[in-house]
């Protein structure tokens, strides 16, 4: 687990989970900083995956408003040191 | 429910019911201070059942993003406009909030429930939906307009009988078998939760903040 930062900028490990016929990231773990918004999140996931759609969401529960503090997602909903984020493509009209 | 059973999206009359109850309990417990869920019951054409209805948050206000955008500039200020007015401002200030309104009502023929909505003036005057659209944060029109999944029409509401907006529920099975259905497919989904999952998503779309704390299964 992650000591105290001396600074507020405390990083938060964000793991990237496909589910799905979502595409597998090659790289799907990475440092964040709590600071951020999950929007960075999201902004991240689309760049990687060339994609305008994305479904994003944690733990089998809810999707995270893009204005939530990863800090607080981390604090509420992450485990084993880490914030697992699940992402899907928006399927087509059926 | 059979275990083994891939688990669809939907959920039952009856879950929908539970999980209405739950969200309105919670929301209540976490945001005292807003506006709250009730559950409105309502009986249905013949149909008499007890347990049929809808859930209701309404007198939501929004500040309209006219006001929000108003110029500041003190370039575009004229000398001879009158001095600044606190009552001037305030007056302006209610004139340009917005209401609204937002139902979930469950749809017997998808099997889901579904967001209706709507938004008028202090005086009374709905807002279109070209107004409705300044309203709501930029992610939110992100979401509507590049989503398969999303997209608003205008419908009758069902036990109103009068057009609301209405977010199309065809994609939404298949977007909350992903959220609740998970990693384990053949797991019972928590229907207890559906109606938080579901907000979640749906109020993105329509700029509706859902607190955190609302998916905290330990409260």
């Amino acid at each position: 687990m992650a000591a105290e930062s001396p600074t507020s900028d405390r990083k938060v490990v964000v793991h990237l989970r496909a589910t799905g016929d979502a595409p597998i990231l090659k790289q799907a773990k990475f440092k964040i900083s709590g600071n951020d918004k999950f929007s960075k999140v999201i902004e991240f996931l689309r760049r990687q995956l060339h994609r305008d759609t994305l479904f994003v969401y944690v733990n089998s529960a809810f999707s995270p408003n893009p204005d939530e503090l990863v800090i607080d997602l981390y604090n509420n909903f992450g485990f084993d040191g880490k914030l697992v984020v699940n992402y899907a493509s928006s399927m087509a009209w059926g | 429910m059979g275990g083994h059973c891939l688990w669809d999206g939907t959920l039952s009359p009856n879950d929908f019911i539970a999980s209405a109850d739950d969200l309105t309990k919670k929301w209540m417990a976490i945001n005292p201070n807003l506006p709250q869920w009730t559950w409105i019951p309502c009986q249905r054409m013949d149909v008499s059942c007890n347990a049929e209805g809808y859930l209701a948050l309404e007198n939501m206000y929004q500040l309209s993003a006219s006001e929000v955008n108003a110029p500041t500039d003190d370039e575009n200020y004229s000398a001879e406009e009158a001095p600044f007015d606190n009552a001037t401002l305030i007056q302006s200030y209610n004139d340009d909030m917005h209401i609204y309104d937002f139902h979930i009502v469950y749809s017997f023929s998808y099997q889901v429930p579904v967001l209706y909505f709507r938004g008028y003036r202090c005086d009374g005057h709905p807002l279109h939906l070209c107004d409705i659209e300044k309203d709501l944060p930029p992610y939110s029109s992100k979401i509507r307009n590049e989503s398969k999944w999303t997209f608003m029409t205008q419908e009758e509401h069902p036990y109103l009988c009068c057009p609301w907006y209405t977010l199309h529920p065809c994609g939404t099975s298949d977007w909350m078998k992903l959220l609740l259905g998970g990693d384990l497919p053949s797991k019972n989904p928590d229907m207890l939760h559906y109606l938080s999952a579901w907000l979640s998503v749906v109020g993105q779309t329509v700029g509706l903040r859902i607190p955190l704390e609302l998916h905290d299964k330990s409260i």
